[in-house]
C-alpha cells in the first residue's frame, strides 16, 4: 500500500478559475507525491489562461466538456458557484472522475441530496471545502475532548465574522448581479458552512429544532437587490442532548472566528483566528485567591498556543490554507488507499438541510427582535 | 458632435481625466459608473461647462448588454477602467475580462479610437540592468509570472487590445504612464518603499522617481484620443524634473508628516529578496513572495526615463513639477 501511494499520482482537473481556486492549486501543489494540476478551465478561456500562466498548468479550457475527454482527470475540483455544482459534479461523475466540491454543496437540501445520490451511483467519492474542520485548532480541539477534558458537551456556539469591506464583500456590494444575490440565503448562504459545519461532530441529530432571525444593518444605498441583502443572523439549534448558539455577523469587529464549546467538567474556547485553544478559568480557590489566581492561569495557556504557533512558524508549517491542505491529502489519500472519506457524506447533507431550515426560518419575516 | 466614453471616471485618474477633456473642447461625455459609485467629482467637473453633455450609463463591463450600450454611438473610448488592488483573479477578471467585453462590444465600429491608459508595469526591466532607460523601445515584460498582480493584468491587457485593434482594426493607443500623483492620490508609490507593520522601508534610494501629476497625466491621454498622428503608438508619460525617490520622501516628511523609515540599501535589498524567496521556496508559501531578486530588480533596480517621444506628439508639462508635488503634499496634509 505504502508503495501504491507514492507511486500513483491524482490528475487533477479545476473547473472555475476564481478567487478561491487559486488556494486550491497552491495546496494541491504541495502534494507533488499524490497529485498534479494537469488542467484549468472556465467558462472564459481568459480566467483559464491567467490561472494556467501563474501556476504553470500545461493546459486550460473553456469547454468542460472536452477538458474531460481529453485529459481524463482522476480528480475534479468543482469551484464554481454554486449554482452549477450539481451539473459539473454529474459531467465530472460520468467521466469516472472523484469530485472535490467548493461549499455550498448546491443552492437547496434537494440539489444535495441529488448531488450525493450521484456520486453513489457513480461509486465515486465526493468531499466538500469544509476546511476549519481541518485547521490546527480544530485538531487540537477534538484531540483535547477526546482526552476527556470537557465531559460530555451539553452546548456550542459557533460564531464567523464576516467584513463587507472585504474582496469578496466588495465584490458582492459592488455588483447587483453578482451569483451571491441569486442564491436563495443570499450572503448566508455562502458563509454559514462554516458557521454550521463545527456544530455537526456536536448535534447528532438529523434535525435539530432551529430557530433563526436575520436582518440586514448595512445602510440602504442601491435601490436594488442589494439593499435587500441581510447580513446579521442568530441561529438555536436544539438537538437531543446538545443545543448551540450559530451566529454570522457582519457589523461586530474584530471578524471573529471561534466555536466555544461547554462540557460538564469545563468550558473550551477555540479560535481560528489566533490557532489558540484554552479553557475558561474556573475558581478554584477561596476567597479573593480564587479571583486572582485564573487570569495568570489563562495568560499561560495562550502562551503555550503561542509558543506551539511560533514552533510550527519556525518550522516551516504555519499555513494559512493549513486546513485546506489537510482536507485535500486526507480526500486523495481515501482514493489512493480507500482510506475513510475525510468528512462523512450525512454530515454534508445535515447542513444543506439546516440551511435550508434557516433560509426558510428567516424568509418567512423573521428579522430584527 | 464626437462622443467619447470614459470607463473609470469615478477614480483618482479618471474624475481628473473628465475635467481636462471638458478644458480641451470635448462636449459630450458618457461615462460608464457602477451602481452606487460616487458621481460628484464628475458633476463638479461638469458644472463648468454648461454647454457640456455628460451622460451617466450604469454598467458593469464584465456584462455583454453593458458593455454594448456603454459603446453604442461613440468615437473615443478613454478605457480607464481597472483593477488596483484584490485578489489576482478578480484583479484581472475586472480588468482584462472586462476590457475583453468591451472590445466585443466595439467591434468593427468605424470611426473609433481607443484611448489604452496602461502602465510602466508592463516593461521588463529586471533584466536591463541599474540605469537603463526606459522608453517607448524597452521590451515588454517576457516572465510574468515573477511579476506582481498589477503587472500581470496590465501586461495581457495590452496584449488583448492589440490583438483586437488588429482584428477588428480600430485605432489604438496606448499610453504608459509612470507614478501618477495629485489630490485624491496615494502617498507612495511602491518605488519609494513599502511600509511594513508601521514602519516604512525607504527602498528607492536615489533612483528617479516616474512622477507625472495627474492633470499633466490627463493631458496626455486627451492629446492621445485627440492627435490623428497618435493612432497606433504607444507614450510613456512622465513630467520633467524628476526627483529621486528619497527626495520625494525627504519632501514629504517634510510637508506632509514625518514618518519613521528604515533605509535599505539596493545591494541589501538584493540579498534580503534572496533569502526570503528561499524562504518562501522552502516553507511552501508560509509568508508571501513580497521580495524576490526579480520583482526587486524590476522595481527597485533603478532606469532613466524618457518622454520625448510624448513631447513630439505635441505634450507640453502644464503644471511644472515642483508645483504638482506642492498640491499633491497639500491634500495629503489636509487629508491626514
Amino acid at each position: 500500500m505504502w508503495k501504491k501511494v507514492f507511486l500513483m499520482t491524482l490528475k487533477v482537473a479545476l473547473v472555475g478559475c476564481g478567487k478561491i481556486a487559486d488556494g486550491h492549486v497552491e495546496e494541491i501543489q504541495k502534494l507533488p507525491n499524490r497529485a498534479r494540476v494537469v488542467a484549468v478551465c472556465d467558462l472564459e478561456i481568459l480566467m483559464a489562461e491567467q490561472m494556467a500562466t501563474r501556476y504553470r498548468i500545461p493546459t486550460y479550457y473553456d469547454s468542460y466538456q472536452q477538458m474531460l475527454e481529453r485529459e481524463r482527470p482522476d480528480v475534479v475540483h468543482i469551484t464554481t458557484p454554486p449554482q452549477s455544482h450539481l451539473p459539473l459534479a454529474r459531467l465530472a461523475l460520468d467521466a469516472g472522475c472523484h469530485i472535490y466540491v467548493e461549499k455550498p454543496l448546491a443552492p437547496n437540501h434537494r440539489d444535495a441530496v441529488a448531488l450525493v445520490d450521484a456520486v453513489a451511483s457513480a461509486g465515486r467519492k465526493m468531499t466538500i471545502g469544509y476546511t476549519y474542520l481541518f485547521d490546527p485548532p480544530a485538531l487540537e480541539m477534538r484531540a483535547a475532548i477526546e482526552s476527556g477534558v470537557l465531559g460530555k458537551v451539553i452546548h456550542v456556539e459557533s460564531w464567523c465574522g464576516y467584513s463587507l469591506a472585504g474582496q469578496f464583500g466588495a465584490a458582492i456590494l459592488g455588483d447587483p448581479t453578482h451569483w451571491v444575490h441569486a442564491l436563495p440565503g443570499k450572503l448566508f448562504h455562502n458563509n454559514i458552512d462554516h458557521l454550521l459545519n463545527k456544530l455537526t461532530e456536536f448535534i447528532p441529530d438529523d434535525e435539530p429544532r432551529i430557530d433563526a432571525h436575520a436582518w440586514r444593518r448595512h445602510p440602504v444605498q442601491f435601490g436594488d437587490i442589494r439593499d435587500e441583502m441581510q447580513d446579521e443572523l442568530r441561529v438555536t439549534l436544539v438537538g437531543n442532548g446538545t443545543s448551540a448558539y450559530a451566529t454570522f455577523s457582519s457589523h461586530v469587529k474584530p471578524a471573529a472566528h471561534f466555536v466555544r464549546v461547554y462540557g460538564e467538567k469545563n468550558i473550551m474556547h477555540v479560535d481560528y483566528v489566533s490557532r489558540s485553544v484554552t479553557l475558561e478559568p474556573g475558581a478554584t480557590l477561596p476567597s479573593s485567591i480564587g479571583r486572582l489566581v485564573p487570569a495568570f492561569g489563562q495568560a499561560l495557556q495562550f502562551l503555550r498556543a503561542g509558543g506551539r504557533n511560533g514552533m510550527a512558524f519556525v518550522r516551516g508549517d504555519f499555513h494559512f490554507f493549513s486546513g485546506l491542505n489537510r482536507l485535500i491529502s486526507m480526500f486523495y489519500d481515501s482514493i489512493l488507499t480507500d482510506a475513510p472519506l475525510p468528512i462523512p457524506t450525512r454530515d454534508i447533507l445535515r447542513v444543506s438541510l439546516w440551511m435550508d431550515r434557516i433560509f426558510a426560518n428567516i424568509g418567512a419575516g423573521r428579522g430584527r427582535p | 458632435m464626437k462622443k467619447v466614453l470614459i470607463t473609470g471616471a469615478t477614480g483618482f485618474l479618471g474624475g481628473s481625466l473628465v475635467e481636462r477633456l471638458l478644458a480641451h473642447g470635448e462636449r459630450n461625455l458618457r461615462i460608464t459608473v457602477r451602481p452606487g459609485s460616487r458621481r460628484e467629482r464628475v458633476l463638479a467637473a461638469a458644472a463648468k461647462y454648461p454647454d457640456a453633455q455628460v451622460e451617466f450609463v450604469e454598467a458593469n463591463l464584465i456584462a455583454a448588454k453593458d458593455a454594448a450600450r456603454a459603446v453604442d454611438g461613440v468615437d473615443v473610448v478613454y478605457h480607464l477602467a481597472a483593477s488596483l488592488r484584490g485578489a489576482p483573479a478578480d484583479m484581472f477578471l475586472n480588468t482584462v475580462v472586462a476590457s475583453k467585453y468591451l472590445l466585443e462590444a466595439i467591434g468593427t465600429r468605424k470611426p473609433m479610437r481607443v484611448v489604452l491608459v496602461s502602465s510602466f508595469s508592463v516593461y521588463g526591466v529586471a533584466e536591463l540592468g541599474r540605469g537603463a532607460v526606459v522608453d517607448e523601445q524597452t521590451p515588454l515584460e517576457t516572465h510574468p509570472e515573477k511579476r506582481d498582480m498589477y503587472g500581470q493584468v496590465k501586461l495581457r491587457q495590452e496584449a488583448l487590445l492589440r490583438e483586437y485593434a488588429a482584428k477588428n482594426g480600430f485605432e489604438l493607443v496606448i499610453l504608459r504612464p509612470g507614478v501618477i500623483h495629485g489630490p485624491g492620490g496615494s502617498a507612495f508609490s511602491s518605488r519609494v518603499g513599502l511600509d511594513l507593520f508601521g514602519v516604512f522601508l525607504h527602498l528607492g534610494g536615489k533612483n528617479l522617481l516616474p512622477l507625472t501629476f495627474v492633470d499633466n497625466c490627463c493631458d496626455a491621454i486627451v492629446l492621445a484620443g485627440q492627435a490623428p498622428e497618435a493612432a497606433g503608438q504607444v507614450y510613456n508619460v512622465h513630467d520633467d524634473d524628476l526627483p529621486t525617490c528619497a527626495e520625494y520622501l525627504e519632501a514629504y516628511r517634510r510637508e506632509v508628516k514625518a514618518i519613521r523609515h528604515i533605509r535599505v540599501p539596493y545591494p541589501a535589498l538584493a540579498v534580503l529578496s534572496r533569502v526570503l524567496d528561499r524562504y518562501h521556496a522552502w516553507s511552501k508559501g508560509q509568508l508571501p513572495a513580497i521580495f524576490t531578486p526579480y520583482k526587486s530588480a524590476t522595481t527597485w533596480g533603478g532606469n532613466r526615463f524618457d518622454n520625448s517621444k510624448l513631447k513630439r506628439l505635441g505634450w507640453k508639462q502644464a503644471i511644472p513639477t515642483a508645483d504638482g508635488l506642492q498640491r499633491t503634499f497639500a491634500w495629503l496634509r489636509a487629508s491626514t
